[in-house]
């Protein structure tokens, strides 16, 4: 057992207070980098703020960069100045918070630093009395994740001591493909526990992919009608309307299929597609979207021809503003065959799901961002209002993810008079509008649940494994075909090359305009 | 926000299907809008009933802000009562209006719904039968009585009768020991069928979480056992100096009902305050209770709370920085100061605290026994 055990706090009891953390160190591996500053120390002050974290809380921060605590921390105070909502901090409540901020100048190759760190985390646990609890957040490139972990493993900073724990929180990208995912699951694996691992994926952080889990689970009507015999089809929609961003070097490696459908995507999909779980815990829940990823059909270089669809922007325009093409980004080859867009057909085999097919999209450069799941019911099975039905689109659900969470139904209507005209209307439910609330940063949410033990909303083993699994034959024949795409094939601001139509198209169905 | 009103008068009752029809003739421009723009447009949102009664003395403009704010979070329809009970002439006239938030990137309105009633003289009493059609099936009903709780009324148990939760602010009592006692009555009468927020009890929210991680920090967890002495400062409220604060009494009978300490009379002490005692097993607490002098304009407000343990030199303690606005926490044990905080604190404003009890639906239980226990207190004085 690895969690400390949990102590009843009689004073806790209740509907108001809300579970705070236990005393512990957040150490950040890469704190002079811009995560740290735009999201992780913002998020860290805001959860002090709205008092989620105990007094006893430091956090020390650790990059090859020269600076002593002093300077962190006024790079950190710059920082939330900048990019926090409240822009603006109290002297006083900043000084508190101060105080538990230390910067180690160290390089993670170098294995004597980390006597350094451990000397360190001595005197912090003492000084802020955070009783030996260790969060580690690697916030570095991912080449350094395996070494990082080692030198912990090995300056025995990596297993908890008595009553208290360790935790690391991995970035993204995991991997760049099947093999790399595994080296490094192996790599973390010989010095800490699966449990010790959180993998981050910070869609998993909204609101609305949680809700997706009580949408489906704490509705009774929904459940029945959620498979083949009442669901006609699936859409996935994530657009962006960004391009590479001056991240064209990266992009060059990556592209949409590992920076986005490979985790985010299919996390996404894990949850429309999955059997209810026997309890919300973490790994009960993480059992049933395995359980779900392992039922999807692979691909096959003859599926990825028939059923992947790959795109390229050339140049266009967003907003009413013209945007290069992606070739002309910087860093970006000028005969790039580097994917922006991909559109995938996939299903799952098995008894909920046989014979739907779930149609996938993610892009860049399109003409709105949006993530959205769409639900597309059958059509009712005899036409009795005969031409007045023609136009009408079945029953659909649509789930937004972001922007304006929520959830709309579309459902038929009789237009008022006398002959019968029918219409779709939309049902509306924005979690916005109905409790007008600002929606927790995901950094937030996903800080706090690690602090607390729940890996629930975090990226488990297999998952990420199986995720590699599934993109590896489409990454493999893109790559083996790479001179034959006709590449750029779609106009920034637009959905898509034609293929990806022709895609959805050819089974007489569209893609829905979100 | 912006709001939209027209008016239904009558001085013979109320006629609830011209309401409704005010009310539905008020949404159409929106709902055209909405046909043609398939995505913008006015949405209609409906979480909640709220049920506001007020007397005609209370601030309209007063009431209308802490609408606004209570919209944002929670559109719906609100029922706003406002009465004269001293008119001897009878009136009734009822308005309806919308209120309406621009949301999102795409400026969508969000509105909700708004029907006023102003009763005047004897007829208020069958105000209620004209409400109880109005209120939208299916979502909860909330009343905010905004003003001292007549439990012997008519309307007020009636109007009572028909919420799932009523809200009230002990920090207005006039009475506020006798009125607190009251409410304990009231509640333990009704037991399942009342249950009831008091925006007093949700101000105590951050100085309950401060003090309560205290006790999450497995090193201090053995001096809570060992806790012999409690003192908690306040502001005496201004409509009562001589009588302790509720929000003081609420904060030590929520500590007493949590940690299983019972009542057992007042205590005997030099110190210029009130002193308890508090007994559990074996052990005895001194709670000493003490006004502060007041400092600008808050009322009834706590200005710190220490628990002690003698035998192990503990310190426990939650207060107000000096301007007010922020709290500090710190602890120590046999001398050795551990660390401290400083955390921000936002004063609320009224609205935003009854948005937040009206995202609660269940019995606020710890509440229920706090007060209880607070009104031990008061008896033993
Ligand atoms: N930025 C985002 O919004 C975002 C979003 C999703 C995921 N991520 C992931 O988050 C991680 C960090 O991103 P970032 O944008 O913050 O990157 P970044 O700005 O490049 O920061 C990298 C950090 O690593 C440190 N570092 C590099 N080599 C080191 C070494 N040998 N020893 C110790 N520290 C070293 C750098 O500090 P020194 O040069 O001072 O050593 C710097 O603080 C990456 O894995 C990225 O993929 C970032």
């Amino acid at each position: 057992m690895q969690e400390a055990a949990v102590i009843e706090n009689p004073l806790r009891a209740g509907i108001r207070l809300e579970r705070t953390a236990e005393p512990c160190t957040v150490i950040i591996f890469g704190a002079s980098g811009d995560l740290t500053k735009r999201k992780l120390v913002p998020a860290l002050y805001r959860l002090m703020q709205e008092r989620l974290l105990p007094a006893e809380f430091a956090i020390i921060g650790l990059a090859r960069t020269e600076m002593n605590s002093d300077e962190f921390r006024k790079a950190m105070r710059e920082a939330i100045e900048e990019f926090s909502e409240t822009k603006r901090v109290d002297e006083d409540v900043w000084n508190s918070f101060a105080q538990g901020l230390y910067y180690l100048t160290a390089d993670i190759n170098n294995p004597s630093d980390y006597d350094k760190l451990s000397d360190l985390l001595n005197q912090v646990d003492r000084e802020r009395g955070t009783q030996g609890n260790h969060l580690f957040y690697l916030s570095v490139a991912p080449k350094f994740y395996g070494e990082a972990v080692k030198q912990l493993g090995e300056h025995n900073l990596a297993k908890p001591k008595e009553n208290t724990w360790v935790r690391v929180i991995v970035e993204k990208p995991f991997g760049t493909d099947l093999d790399s995912a595994r080296a490094l699951n192996n790599e973390l694996h010989q010095y800490l526990d699966e449990s010790q691992i959180y993998r981050i994926d910070h869609y998993l952080g909204k609101e609305t992919v949680q809700n997706l889990l009580v949408f489906r689970f704490a509705n009774g009507i929904f459940e029945p009608l959620w498979n083949r015999q009442y669901i006609d089809h699936v859409q996935l929609t994530n657009a962006e309307m960004v391009g590479v961003e001056g991240r064209g070097g990266y992009y060059e490696t990556a592209g949409v299929v590992r920076d986005m459908i490979q985790n985010h995507v299919f996390q996404v999909l894990s949850l429309v597609a999955m059997e209810p779980p026997v309890s919300l815990e973490s790994e009960p829940v993480r059992d049933e979207k395995i359980k779900a990823m392992c039922a999807a059909r692979e691909f096959t270089a003859e599926r990825v021809r028939a059923e992947c669809v790959r795109g390229q922007y050339g140049p266009g325009s967003i907003a009413g503003k013209p945007v290069p093409g992606y070739r002309q980004e910087t860093d970006v080859a000028p005969d790039s065959a580097t994917e922006t867009f991909a559109a995938l057909k996939m299903y799952f085999d098995n008894w909920r799901w046989a014979g739907v097919p779930f149609y996938l999209r993610s892009g860049k450069r399109l003409p709105k961002r949006v993530t959205e799941i769409a639900i597309q019911f059958k059509e009712a099975p005899l036409p009795l209002f005969g031409e007045a039905m023609q136009q009408m689109t079945p029953n659909q659900l649509i789930i937004r993810i972001q922007p304006d969470e929520g959830i709309t139904l579309r459902f038929a209507a009789k237009v008022p008079g006398q002959v019968t005209n029918i219409r779709d209307v939309n049902m509306d439910f924005r979690y916005g509008a109905s409790f007008g609330i600002q929606l927790a940063e995901a950094y937030e949410r996903l800080l706090l649940d690690c602090i607390l033990g729940d890996s629930t909303l975090y990226a488990r083993k297999d998952m990420t494994e199986r995720g590699w699994e599934l993109v590896m034959p489409i990454l493999n024949e893109w790559a083996a075909t790479k001179d034959k795409v006709d590449f750029p094939n779609y106009e920034a601001g637009t959905w898509g090359p034609k293929a990806s139509h022709d895609l959805i198209e050819r089974d007489g169905r569209r893609w829905r305009r979100p | 926000m912006q709001t939209q009103q027209s008016t239904v008068s009558t001085t013979k009752g109320i006629d609830v299907g011209k309401i409704e029809k005010e009310l539905a003739a008020m949404w159409k421009p929106a709902d055209e809008t909405r046909d043609s723009q398939a995505d913008s447009g006015v949405t209609r949102a409906c979480t909640m009933n709220l049920l506001v009664y007020s007397s005609v003395v209370e601030d309209r403009a007063g009431i209308d802000e802490m609408l606004d704010t209570v919209c944002e979070q929670h559109p719906g329809r609100m029922l706003v009562l406002r009465t004269d009970r001293e008119a001897s002439e009878p009136k009734l006239d009822a308005y309806v209006s919308t209120r309406c938030r621009v949301f999102g990137a795409n400026a969508k309105q969000v509105c909700g719904e708004q029907v006023t009633i102003e009763a005047a003289g004897p007829i208020i009493e069958t105000v209620s039968s004209a409400i109880a059609p109005l209120l939208v099936p299916d979502v909860p009903v909330f009343l905010w009585w905004k003003d001292i709780p007549h439990y012997e009324d008519k309307l007020f148990n009636h109007m009572t009768e028909m919420s799932d939760r009523i809200v009230i602010d002990s920090s207005c009592f006039d009475h506020p020991h006798e009125d607190m006692q009251r409410l304990a009555e009231v509640i333990r009468e009704r037991g399942q069928l009342m249950s009831a927020s008091d925006l007093n009890w949700g101000r105590l929210t951050a100085w309950r979480t401060l003090m309560a991680s205290f006790w999450d920090v497995p090193d201090y967890r053995q001096h809570l056992e060992k806790i012999d002495s409690v003192t908690v400062e306040y502001d005496p409220p201004d409509v009562a100096p001589d009588q302790i604060a509720p929000k003081a009494l609420l904060a030590v009978g929520w500590l007493a009902s949590r940690l299983g300490w019972s009542v057992e009379g007042k205590g005997e002490g030099e110190e210029d305050g009130t002193i308890f005692k508090l007994k559990t097993n074996g052990r005895v607490i001194n709670v000493l209770m003490r006004a502060t002098r007041r400092e600008g304009n808050i009322d009834g407000m706590l200005v710190s709370l220490t628990l002690s343990a003698r035998d192990s030199g503990a310190e426990f303690r939650v207060a107000f920085s000096k301007d007010r606005k922020k709290l500090e926490t710190e602890a120590s044990i046999g001398g050795a100061h551990s660390v401290g905080r400083v955390l921000s604190y936002e004063q609320k404003t009224e609205g935003q605290r009854l948005s937040r009890e009206l995202s609660l639906l269940q019995r606020d239980v710890i509440y229920e026994e706090a007060l209880l226990s607070a009104v031990q207190l008061i008896a033993a004085l």
